[in-house]
């Protein structure tokens, strides 16, 4: 039995409606409604692997400001996101903080690293 | 704590009798549960200086409105207050209304006002061209205003202060103290006893229930709520004074006006209900005070609404003040059921009392001039209202003048730190007392500012900080927090 | 006499920043920007969500990444900043603009050239005017994201979001990984206001329901939040009796609009557009007050940031030219009218100086094959669908002006094929 799949791109503000269908082995056998290479890439990782960027704050101390913005480098699997977010809950890193610094490899086992996304000077 | 006299509510009459009682040499406290200055019925509502042509003559209310009308244009300066004086207009829209007129203009004279004219509605309408064309005419108060009643009432209560008046802020009544003879020996509180001779009930919509305390039910507060909304101050100049409709049994009906600080205003509705302490606005309540704006300025431009709000008013049943000693028990004092115009009459019955107190009360406390009474109080300084130079001057002077906290109001950081000096609590109080939060965006930029300012002044941390004091904390601890605390949290 | 800037810039946001390295690459020696914040970047620097620049960079980055980018060009262009600097006053007889600093105290500066770039800011509660209490607990989203993003702090527990608007949408899922509940998200139009991905990867991946054509009705709490009211709405956007149901919540997030930050262009004297809320514009980005010049969200709310860097460059490009006396007061001036289904553009005139980009968003939706157009047949495009949530642009070669002398009008819409 085939199957049929529908979602939102989110890989670009345009949100096209995609929908996939799956073959009976479960492979993807045809993207319909992207507009874009990346739109069917999308697609395609959404019914294997679906992941998402991760992105918030790890509390820094001695910094101009007491949080500093982290994300996945790239994009993490969707179902981690939680437990992802609790492993930066536990970080407290120290300023100052460069963007792109990487605070945690591997995050959870994943291949995602978490990333500084600004500079922090400290005080 | 032991007092002379112990005032309760610090609303626009209770402040008004502390600084008038610290003209005297009297240990005084003022109690009120609010977190911070006005409160009440003071805080919400038309923030009118009556011309007091509206009280029938040999009431209270005639006889206190039209001497703290004049009260108030000497005040405005000794206490720094912005009062517009800008004066005010009845509006008739058919002849059975313009008869109505003409009452009114025999009544305020009759009361002492000075200047009442009815002139037709062309020549309103030449002032005020935004008016509806179907008024014929309108009674004219020059003696009338609009003040700042944040100002008015903070400016009277810290007068008090300076004079050796003492503000007890969140500590509410909850019962008269009497001695073996049953004469009052004081007040009660949900901090702790205040003894003192002399008790003032000054309890706006709670003056009922306080005065039932002291088995007075000589009267019945019918709480009575007044919806209001509030226009950006790019609506300045779309009317310049304080409009009437006629009045109705109601009230005084819904009056358009611009405020002292150049906002267009609706209100009130007169609507009663059982709970003193509903502040709700009402869909109800928003569509009646529409409509009565529309009447006498039909182009109300309602979406330049920055805030509805409602006040609630202490009406009596005999629609006038309740003001007296009792005999029992002795050194009980009513002045209650200050409703409109009890902003206006507050400087005159604060006077009131105090010969009330020489006249009755002579056993129980003497009245002695205070010879260091310092009658002037100023202002936190105005950036937005001052000229360039008095800014350049200020901000060299202080730097944290030169850092703006609320941008629609123009308000510095300078002005927050005095208001902190002045004994700001809370976001409100700061709101209260240098109008940062009250523009356009409604504190929604200066908010998180004022509360960084208040946390590193006070030294409490940021989630500590409360918009009006008890449990309205402005935020719910830090980040991280909900995380690390979940269940089955992964720990390190 | 004051220093002599060549264009001075009023906010370092996105376009403000872009503003700066526009003008410096057309030639202006002396470019400052005002910044009253103590940090460059303006709102993004809380907008620390990927879904910025990816048709600039080609590739997605957060906020704060965005602007570090622009930011270091700036820099190696010679864009001088003033942080912790805030203009308070534009004088609008000799464009005096008085600005503000701890250290500094209050100075007047006189450049040749201004280019406005505050972006805007949220409407508030008032502007819905909701029936009842006024409790703690009640921000706008953007308030709460900077709570949340820049200061560590939470605004609440269990949050209801009115409106549908990104920021909205993406504090429901910003306040999800922090730990907290989000109840709903409640939208009184019939369509949202957000982008699509954005309902689908901050409300579908985390369950969040999302309620159209519903609203707050009451709010309900003395101190903090004890809940709202909720009720759908019927065509004319009335509640409708009998599906009101209480909601339980400390925290109610705003995302019911922007509005553009114009209270300086006002005392500038410039003309503001009723519509968009912002100065009225050529395509020069030149406002009704010469050498004023404005962009980003000061002029018109963008959906993309790349746009409002975009308008940045041309703004500050315009300011220097006209620095330099390179524009002339004689410039053409062909009003741009929106058709039937547009509910607002900019810029609103055309000089045929430069190739035109005309933003504009329709009334109502049009879901299905439809062409955004620009006559006297200028421009024609197809599209697959229309959003008022999504912008549409209308592209004109100043060329095509320019070999039209006796053009007086353009009208620009979009309608199903």
């Amino acid at each position: 039995m085939s199957e049929e799949r529908k979602f939102i791109c989110v890989s670009c503000p345009l949100g096209c409606g995609l929908t996939v269908t799956l073959d009976d082995s479960g492979e993807v056998s045809k993207v319909e409604g992207n507009t874009c290479a990346r739109g069917a890439s999308y697609a395609r990782s959404e019914v294997k692997d679906p992941r998402r960027v991760f992105a918030s704050t790890v509390r820094v101390k001695g910094g101009k400001l007491p949080v500093c913005p982290v994300r996945s480098k790239t994009p993490a699997p969707k179902g981690k996101l939680f437990e992802i977010s609790e492993a930066v809950a536990r970080l407290e890193v120290n300023a100052p903080v460069k963007i792109g610094q990487v605070l945690i490899h591997n995050v959870c086992g994943t291949d995602a690293d978490i990333v500084a996304s600004r500079d922090l000077e400290a005080v | 704590m032991n007092y002379d006299i112990v005032i309760i509510g610090s609303g626009i009459t209770g402040a008004s009798i502390a600084r008038e009682l610290s003209k005297y040499k009297l240990r005084i406290a003022v109690i009120d549960k609010a977190s911070e200055l006005p409160a009440g019925a003071s805080r919400a509502n038309s923030s009118m200086i009556h011309g007091g042509f509206d009280d029938k003559p040999g009431t209270m209310k005639s006889k206190f409105c039209v001497k703290g009308n004049r009260l108030w244009h000497k005040l405005k300066d000794i206490l720094d207050v912005h009062l517009d004086e800008c004066g005010s207009y009845v509006c008739a829209f058919n002849d059975e209304e313009v008869k109505h007129l003409e009452k009114l203009l025999e009544q305020g004279k009759a009361n002492g006002c000075e200047g009442l004219e009815i002139i037709s509605g062309d020549r309103l309408r030449e002032k005020e061209p935004n008016v509806s064309p179907d008024i014929v005419a309108a009674l004219w108060s020059p003696e009338a205003g609009i003040i700042n009643n944040f100002e008015a009432v903070n400016a009277m209560i810290e007068s008090a202060k300076i004079n050796g008046a003492e503000l007890f802020l969140e500590t509410q009544a909850a019962g008269l103290l009497l001695d073996d003879k049953g004469n009052i020996r004081g007040v009660s509180t949900t901090k702790g006893d205040f003894t003192a001779p002399i008790v003032i009930n000054a309890g706006g919509v709670h003056s009922g229930e306080i005065a039932s305390w002291a088995g007075d039910k000589s009267f019945r507060i019918i709480p009575t709520k007044g919806e209001y909304y509030l226009l950006d101050r790019t609506t300045q100049g779309f009317i310049h004074s304080f409009l009437f409709a006629c009045p109705s049994k109601a009230g005084k009906g819904i009056t358009v006006l611009q405020t002292a600080e150049g906002n267009l205003m609706s209100g009130p509705t007169a609507s009663e209900q059982e709970d003193p302490e509903d502040r709700s606005t009402t869909p109800e309540g928003l569509a009646e005070v529409l409509k009565g704006a529309r009447r006498l300025v039909p182009k109300f431009p309602v979406n330049m609404n920055i805030t509805t709000f409602a006040g609630v008013r202490a009406n009596t049943e005999s629609g006038d003040f309740e003001i007296s000693a009792l005999k029992s028990p002795r050194g009980f004092i009513n002045a209650a059921g200050i409703k409109s115009p009890g902003f206006t009459s507050a400087p005159a019955i604060a006077e009131y009392i105090a010969e009330l107190i020489k006249s009755e009360l002579a056993d129980r406390i003497t009245l002695s001039p205070n010879e260091k009474f310092i009658p002037e109080r100023r202002n936190i300084p105005r950036f937005l209202y001052m000229d360039m130079a008095e800014r350049k001057a200020l901000a060299e002077k202080d730097p944290s003048y030169a850092q703006i906290v609320c941008r629609c109001e123009t308000v510095t950081e300078g002005q927050v730190l005095e208001a902190i000096r002045r004994g700001a609590r809370t976001i409100t109080a700061v709101k209260m007392m240098t109008r940062a939060g009250t523009g356009r965006c409604q504190g929604g930029f200066c908010c998180p500012r004022v509360a960084e300012i208040l946390s590193r002044e006070l030294g409490i941390p940021l989630d500590e900080i409360t918009r009006h004091g008890g449990e309205s904390k402005l935020l719910a601890g830090k980040t991280k927090e909900p995380l690390l605390n979940r269940k089955g949290a992964v720990s390190e | 006499m004051s220093e002599r800037i060549d264009v001075l810039i009023i906010g370092a946001g996105p376009a403000g920043v872009a503003a700066g390295i526009g003008a410096r690459r057309e030639g202006a020696e002396r470019v400052v920007v005002i910044e009253r914040d103590w940090d460059l970047g303006g709102i993004l620097q809380q907008c620390i969500h990927p879904g910025f620049g990816l048709r600039t960079f080609k590739e997605e980055l957060t906020g704060p990444e965005y602007m570090h980018r622009f930011i270091e060009q700036a820099h190696n262009e010679g864009v001088e900043f003033r942080t912790n600097t805030m203009v308070f006053q534009i004088d609008r007889d000799n464009n005096t603009v008085w600005t503000m600093n701890k250290e500094r105290g209050i100075e007047a500066l006189n450049p040749s050239a201004i280019v406005l770039t505050m972006g805007c800011r949220e409407r508030p509660l008032g502007a819905i005017r909701i029936p009842g209490t006024r409790p703690a607990g009640i921000y706008t989203a953007g308030t709460a994201q900077r709570f949340v993003n820049m200061e560590g702090y939470m605004p609440g527990k269990r949050a209801v979001i009115l409106g549908s608007g990104d920021i909205g949408l993406i504090m429901a899922r910003r306040m999800i990984w922090e730990g907290a509940e989000v109840e709903g998200v409640y939208e009184v139009m019939s369509w949202p206001g957000g982008l699509r991905r954005n309902i689908a990867q901050c409300l579908d991946d985390y369950g969040i329901p999302f309620h159209l054509r519903t609203t707050v009705t009451k709010i309900h709490g003395q101190d903090r939040l004890e809940g709202v009211t909720v009720a759908e709405v019927d065509d004319h956007m009335t509640p409708i009796k009998g599906t009101e149901r209480f909601v339980e919540c400390d925290t109610l997030l705003l995302a019911i609009g922007l509005i553009p930050e114009n209270e300086l262009s006002r005392m500038a004297g410039v003309d503001i557009h009723p519509v968009t809320g912002g100065p009225v514009v050529n395509d020069l980005l030149q406002t009704s007050n010469p050498a004023i010049f404005a962009a980003g969200n000061v002029v018109i709310v963008y959906d993309l940031v790349d746009n409002v860097s975009d308008e940045g460059l041309i703004a500050g490009a315009s300011a220097a030219k006209f620095a330099a006396g390179k524009i002339s007061p004689n410039v053409r001036r062909i009003p741009v009218k929106g058709g039937e289904n547009v509910r607002l553009y900019s810029p609103q005139y055309v000089t045929g100086e430069t190739d035109a980009t005309i933003f504009m968003r329709v009334t109502h939706p049009i879901e299905g094959a439809c062409r955004v157009f620009a006559e006297p047949n200028l421009y024609s495009q197809r599209l697959r669908y229309a959003r008022p949530g999504e912008m549409n642009e209308v592209h004109i070669k100043a060329e095509q002006i320019r070999n039209a002398p006796d053009l007086s009008e353009i009208t620009i819409d979009i309608q199903p094929l």
